[in-house]
C-alpha cells in the first residue's frame, strides 16, 4: 500500500498530466456535437460583446468595398425588376396560395465574428432569438452561400461556415442540373469540393455551381461558385473543384434564410421515411 | 501579493491581446499566432509542476470558451506546461538566480529566452495544429502552418519580453 502511494507521489506530475490531456480529448471529442456550442451561450454572450464593438471600428474601414457591394446588388435586383416588367402581362397571374406562404424569408445581419484559417470555422452574426432567429437557417452574402445558423443566443447567433469541414451541402452545376455534394477539404478558403458526380458529365471550366434547393435551408438557385475545371477521379465519381464566389476574408454583409415551409417538409419527408 | 496580481494582469491582458488582436490575424491561412502561450512561460520558475499543470489547463480552457474550439488548446496548453520544466532543466545557469523570478530575457539572456520560448511554443503549436485538423492527412500542410506560426509567435513573445519592466 505504502510503495503504491509512494508510486503515486513520485509520478504525480505524468499522472496529472495524463488526466488533464484525457479531459480535453473528451472536450475534444464531444465538441462534433455541435448543439454543445449552444450550451456555452454565456460565454459566446461576453465574446459576442468584445466581437461586435471591435466590429463597430473595423468596419469603418470597409464602408467603401460594402458600398460598392450594395450597389452591385442593386443593380442585379434592378436589372431582374425590368425583366419581369417586359414580361407579357398575362404571365403575371396571381395567385392567393395561403398555404405555400412566400417560400422563403430574408433577415439582415452582421458578420461580427469571422475566421477562415482554422478547419472548423464559425461565423457569429449581430442577430439571435430575439430577431427570430433558430438553428438550421441559411446564411448567405450576395455574393454566394456563406453557412448555416448552428447556435442561437437571445442576441447573436453562431453559424458553421461552408468553410467547415463538417459542412455538407446539397449543390447542382446550374447548366445541367446535375448535382453532388459540396465540402471543404480545410486547405485553401477559396475552394470547396463537389463530389459524387458520375464520370460521363462534361464539365467546363467557368460553370456556375448553385444550391440544388433539396435541403430545404436555401432556395433553389443561390449562387455558390465556379467549376474551376480542376478534377479528381476516384471511384465511380469524379470530384470537382469549386471557386467560391463569396470571399470569407470579407465577409460582412449577410442574410438569414429561412425557409417558412420548413417544418412541413420536413415533417413529411421524416414520416416516408420513418415507414 | 503583488507579484500575484501582476500575474493575474499579464493573463487577463495576454488573453485579451489573443482574442481580440491576434485571432484576426490571418496570413494567408498559414499563420496564426498564439501569443497567450506567453504565460505559461512567464511563470515563476520555482512553480511545483503540478501547478503549472493545472495553470496551463485553465489558461486553454479559457481560450477554448471563447474561441468555440472545445479542448483543442486545453490540451496544447497541458501539453506545454508539461514540456516546460524539462527545457528549463536543460540551462544550468538559470539556478543561480532567484527561484521566485520569472524566466525572461533579463536572466538567462536573449539567446537562450529565444530557444525556450521557440521550443514550448513549438510543442503547444504541434499538438494545436494536429489535434485541430484530427488526422495526418496534409501532414507537411500542417508542418509547415506550425513552422511558420511558431517562429510568428517566438518573434511576438520575444518583443513582448523586451517590453516588460526590468526588476
Amino acid at each position: 500500500m505504502r510503495s503504491l502511494l509512494n508510486f503515486l507521489l513520485r509520478f504525480k506530475t505524468l499522472i496529472l498530466f495524463l488526466i488533464l490531456e484525457a479531459v480535453a480529448l473528451v472536450m475534444i471529442s464531444s465538441s462534433h456535437n455541435y448543439h454543445q456550442y449552444v450550451t456555452f451561450g454565456a460565454a459566446r454572450t461576453v465574446s459576442g460583446f468584445f466581437a461586435n464593438k471591435l466590429e463597430n471600428g473595423r468596419s469603418y474601414f470597409r464602408l467603401k468595398q460594402i458600398n460598392q457591394q450594395l450597389v452591385t446588388e442593386n443593380q442585379i435586383l434592378r436589372r431582374q425588376i425590368e425583366e419581369m416588367r417586359l414580361l407579357p402581362q398575362a404571365e403575371f397571374v396571381t395567385v392567393t396560395d395561403t398555404l405555400r406562404g412566400s417560400g422563403y424569408s430574408y433577415l439582415s445581419a452582421t458578420v461580427i465574428n469571422n475566421s477562415v484559417n482554422k478547419q472548423k470555422n464559425f461565423i457569429t452574426l449581430d442577430r439571435g432569438s430575439r430577431h427570430g432567429v433558430t438553428t438550421g437557417m441559411g446564411v448567405a452574402s450576395a455574393e454566394g452561400i456563406a453557412g448555416v445558423i448552428v447556435g442561437v443566443s437571445r442576441n447573436y447567433s453562431v453559424a458553421m461556415s461552408l468553410l467547415n469541414t463538417d459542412f455538407r451541402l446539397s449543390a447542382s452545376i446550374s447548366r445541367n442540373d446535375y448535382f453532388g455534394s459540396l465540402a471543404w477539404d480545410g486547405k485553401n478558403y477559396r475552394f470547396a469540393q463537389l463530389s459524387e458526380i458520375p464520370h460521363h458529365v462534361a464539365v467546363t471550366p467557368g460553370d456556375t455551381l448553385v444550391s440544388s434547393g433539396y435541403s430545404a435551408i436555401f432556395p433553389e438557385g443561390l449562387v455558390i461558385g465556379t467549376l474551376t475545371g480542376e478534377q479528381k477521379k476516384g471511384g465511380d465519381f469524379v470530384t470537382l473543384q469549386v471557386e467560391l464566389s463569396a470571399d470569407f476574408k470579407k465577409l460582412t454583409n449577410v442574410y438569414i434564410i429561412s425557409n417558412l415551409s420548413r417544418d412541413e417538409r420536413d415533417t413529411i419527408e421524416a414520416e416516408v421515411v420513418n415507414e | 501579493m503583488n507579484r500575484g496580481l501582476n500575474y493575474i494582469a499579464s493573463f487577463v491582458g495576454l488573453i485579451l491581446l489573443q482574442l481580440l488582436v491576434f485571432n484576426n490575424i490571418q496570413l494567408s491561412g498559414y499563420v496564426n499566432p498564439y501569443v497567450y502561450v506567453m504565460f505559461i512561460l512567464i511563470l515563476p520558475l520555482n512553480i511545483p509542476s503540478w501547478i503549472l499543470l493545472l495553470i496551463s489547463f485553465m489558461t486553454g480552457f479559457v481560450v477554448d470558451l471563447f474561441s468555440g474550439t472545445f479542448g483543442v488548446h486545453t490540451f496544447a496548453t497541458v501539453m506545454a506546461g508539461f514540456a516546460r520544466p524539462w527545457v528549463l532543466s536543460l540551462n544550468v545557469a538559470l539556478e543561480a538566480s532567484d527561484p521566485g523570478s520569472s524566466p525572461s530575457s533579463h536572466i538567462g539572456g536573449r539567446r537562450w529566452f529565444m530557444i525556450y520560448a521557440m521550443t514550448v511554443v513549438l510543442v503547444h503549436h504541434l499538438s494545436l495544429f494536429y489535434v485541430e485538423v484530427f488526422s495526418f492527412t496534409g501532414f507537411f500542410r500542417t508542418l509547415l502552418r506550425v513552422m511558420f506560426s511558431t517562429a510568428v509567435t517566438t518573434f511576438f513573445i520575444f518583443i513582448f519580453d523586451l517590453l516588460r519592466p526590468r526588476k
